[in-house]
């Protein structure tokens, strides 16, 4: 007979291959990574630019962002979509506080066709005037959208207090959109752009010849200058609320100032912030949740900057319970820094993150990411044999030595809109 | 080529499996065939409100997330108007935890009062944070209804309204599960570097004795023909004013439904496609438009929809739309624009079909249909596409009468 009662037999993962991209160099300062092992046809590319919104007056980067392929003289932004559509690319452009990347996705047989087209199209465009005015425009309307939502105004408030005066803390205003001029956007896509290229990353069954190919067409951008960053960025503590008339839902933001991967205690934390809000079962998911019912989700992360990074809590709760979220996050937080978590809690969160990250490491194209995301800090891939150490290794006592050194309710800063 | 093997066992799970040499992982996909579409006028929202319930305990096992966290892995759901899919990921030594868990809430669930009460906030929050509290949240909730007069799809998944998620009962959800919950009704997908023979073991030994059930019979009130042109404007505290055109288009199951997938590609999957390049580019009526299919089994929606520049009105654009539709039916597109189209259909197939989830979620879908290796031919079914036939389906469905029109007026359009 058949026992449904007990868990089958779980074995334990017992070893996990973390395979190295090649490494070129493109300049004294510019490498491309080249992750050659993909079973198919696909193929991404990632170019790397020194052109984060921290840089420049503020909204501009974020502009030039948006008009990487909006003509040349001799090419008008439908044509050079209509280029890269003929090839069967995909194209996006994104940026965050530090970087701005742009990604080509298409097949192994058309990434140089396409990479030539958008190298043209970088390397020669023009700010045409109503390119440029019809981004702001959008740009614009879409600004006005996001303002309707609690969401964005807790993480506007919450990015302000958080980074508190340093250029990581600026936030866009409409009025800022008034203030772009085709001078100061040809200035700074040529300072961060033309000569910004930091990083180019493939991956793909690409030969070597087409690997030249790659570095000879994007070469030419390589940063020269290295940026210096922030470093001793001291959140706000403390609380804020942002009305919104009407809204049926308040976004709560909770966080500090924290650390990234190069700090000694950063592999340990994130087995806290696993336990205390970053799976299904974690004590914030069950509590505000599972056992509430106060909320859809409520999620914990790290995140991180190239000096520093940022521990923060987020969720969206009915407009009569924000109060009450708040005091069982503040009893969650308090809570681990007084009760040990039990061995059985902590052996789950153990092989759940150790499942994770065979899955991070699953696939030419994750093994990428989970390489990119150590080497800004000068780590290499043995950074996640130590994570699996500090996983094997974490006792109870650990953990809540760390609740009371980096989850104290007083150090947050606290932001609600709603 | 993904490569499969179908079995079936004495109860009538239809069971797939697929074999990756490459991955450590393991995927147990779980399709049930049933949705929105199979709940009745005055209990909607209930397919999806009982997804979230498989997760609070089955009838030998408290906890559904826990033992299977304790493995490695993870799980989640998701339920659409047609079918609910429920999947495990896991370290692929631990594959038996996941067959254990998803047998054991195939077999029954544990049925608290406690997960009923929690799962209906949960449910209304999440109906909140995304249809009540988003700008444009509930337009699915206003263009469903004016599409469909008669079919279920005229409600959404998350439900007609939050009051039928707060009056759902114990007895009803108990009633949903023995109906539309048995092996009869599912099809199962195990996916990973492991042998035929094994997986046929393991699959035997945890749902082999789930007791058979009988496939429901599905009778939907089938939606009449459409005669006249419908249209329907809503004010909402947005600030820019919104429109969505939705035509009617064929079933899942017919060809035209892939021309009719095209056809949406051609006027606004992309920067080069016609609706694009003539409203935002060249007429600078809109300042995003967008063209795509909604997906459903039975006959569909191809929606057009965007945002209007300021100071532009609803009447310039749909002038200027009307137009640009009648050039797709009175000229055939070109070659050079279909090879367009049916590259960026491939390249993102190849993408798709890199992950190991999206291959074992497609393969139930296309047993579903009718048969697994519809993931492999699908794409003959794109290649006898010609420029006439694209032309065809413009003038069927791309017409007054076969169209529902949404506009979302601004009223604090500052």
């Amino acid at each position: 007979m058949l026992n449904r009662k007990e868990t089958p037999a779980i074995l334990p993962i017992e070893k996990i291959n973390f395979v190295k991209p090649q490494v070129f160099d493109i300049s004294t300062s510019t490498k491309l990574f080249f992750m050659k092992e993909v079973p198919n046809e696909t193929t991404r590319l990632d170019l790397y630019f020194d052109a984060g919104t921290i840089k420049g007056d503020i909204g501009i980067a974020s502009f030039v962002n948006g008009l990487l392929l909006s003509g040349t003289k001799e090419k008008s932004s439908i044509q050079i979509n209509s280029e890269i559509d003929n090839l069967g690319g995909f194209f996006e452009s994104g940026i965050s506080n530090e970087n701005a990347v742009i990604t080509i996705y298409s097949l192994r047989e058309n990434i140089l066709p396409i990479l030539r087209v958008i190298k043209d199209a970088i390397q020669n465009l023009a700010f045409i005037e109503h390119e440029v005015e019809e981004l702001i425009a959008d740009r614009r309307q879409k600004f006005k959208q996001n303002m309707e939502k609690v969401s964005f105004l807790a993480q506007r408030a919450f990015q302000q207090r958080l980074f508190n005066d340093s250029i990581y803390g600026r936030i866009t205003n409409e009025a800022d959109f008034d203030t772009i001029t085709i001078p100061s956007l040809k200035k700074f896509f040529h300072e961060n752009y033309l000569n910004g290229l930091t990083k180019v990353v493939v991956v793909g069954n690409l030969n070597q010849d087409e690997i030249d190919e790659i570095i000879d067409l994007t070469g030419i951008w390589s940063s020269e200058v290295t940026t210096q960053f922030e470093n001793s960025i001291k959140n706000l503590r403390g609380g804020a609320h942002i009305l919104k008339d009407g809204a049926v839902q308040t976004a709560i933001r909770v966080g500090k100032i924290l650390f990234n991967k190069t700090h000694e205690d950063y592999n340990d934390f994130l087995i806290l912030n696993t336990i205390f809000g970053d799976y299904f079962g974690s004590r914030l998911m069950s509590n505000i949740r599972e056992d509430k019912g106060y909320t859809y989700g409520i999620g914990t992360m790290v995140a991180e900057l190239h000096e520093t990074g940022y521990f923060l809590i987020a969720t969206e709760v009915g407009k009569d319970v924000k109060d009450a979220t708040l005091k069982e996050i503040q009893f969650e937080m308090e809570r681990l820094q007084t009760e040990l978590v039990s061995e059985e809690e902590l052996l789950l969160v153990k092989n759940y993150m150790l499942g994770q990250l065979l899955k991070s490491a699953d696939g030419p194209y994750s093994m990428t990411d989970l390489y990119m995301s150590v080497e800004p800090y000068d780590l290499d891939l043995d950074f996640y044999n130590k994570s699996i150490e500090s996983i094997n290794q974490i006792t109870p006592e650990r953990i809540q030595e760390l609740a009371q050194k980096y989850l104290r309710w007083n150090d947050m800063t606290v932001v609600s809109a709603g | 080529m993904i490569t499969f093997e179908r079995f079936k066992l004495d109860n009538g799970l239809t069971v797939l499996f697929h074999k990756d040499p490459t991955t450590p992982l393991a995927v147990v996909n779980t399709l049930y065939d049933v949705g929105a579409r199979d709940e009745v006028d005055q209990k909607t929202g209930f397919a999806h409100l009982f997804e979230h319930l498989m997760f609070g305990g089955s009838v030998n096992i408290p906890d559904f997330d826990a033992p299977l966290q304790m493995a490695g892995g993870e799980s989640n759901a998701f339920t659409s108007n047609d079918i609910t899919n429920y999947y495990d990921v896991l370290p692929a030594n631990n594959l038996e935890t996941a067959l254990w868990l998803e047998s054991d809430r195939m077999l029954s669930l544990a049925f608290t009062p406690k997960s009923l009460e929690v799962q209906r906030n949960v449910v209304i929050e999440e109906f909140k944070q995304r249809y009540l509290n988003q700008p444009y949240g509930d337009v699915w909730l206003e263009l469903r209804p004016l599409a469909y007069e008669k079919h279920p799809y005229k409600w959404a998944t998350i439900g007609k309204e939050i009051k039928h998620i707060e009056d759902a009962t114990m007895d009803d959800v108990k009633a949903f599960f023995h109906k539309h919950y048995n092996p009869s009704n599912a099809i199962l997908c195990v996916a990973g570097n492991f042998e035929l023979d094994y997986v046929k073991e393991v699959v035997e030994k945890w749902y082999g004795e789930i007791p058979a059930g009988i496939k429901p019979a599905r009778i939907l009130e089938s939606e009449p023909e459409q005669t006249e042109f419908r249209e329907k404007i809503i004010e909402r505290p947005v600030p820019t004013d919104a429109f969505y055109y939705a035509f009617k288009m064929p079933e899942r199951r017919s060809e035209g439904y892939y021309m009719a997938d095209v056809l949406s590609d051609a006027l606004g999957r992309d920067k080069s496609s016609r609706l694009y390049i003539s409203l935002k580019k060249e007429q600078k009526l809109v300042s995003e438009i967008g063209a795509y299919i909604s997906g459903a089994m039975d006959q569909g929606l191809l929606i057009i929809s965007g945002k209007l520049n300021d100071g532009i009105s609803f009447e310039d654009l749909d002038k200027a739309l009307w137009k640009e539709l009648d050039k797709v039916q009175t000229h055939p597109i070109s070659q050079d624009e279909l090879d367009r189209l049916m590259i960026k259909i491939r390249t993102s197939k190849e993408f798709q079909e890199q992950g190991l989830l999206n291959r074992a979620m497609n393969l139930c879908v296309f047993e579903l249909l009718g048969d697994a290796d519809g993931i492999n031919t699908e794409h003959e079914i794109y290649h006898a596409i010609q420029p006439s036939h694209l032309q065809e389906t413009a003038l069927h469905i791309l017409k007054p009468t076969n169209c529902s029109l949404l506009k979302v007026k601004a009223s604090n359009n500052a």
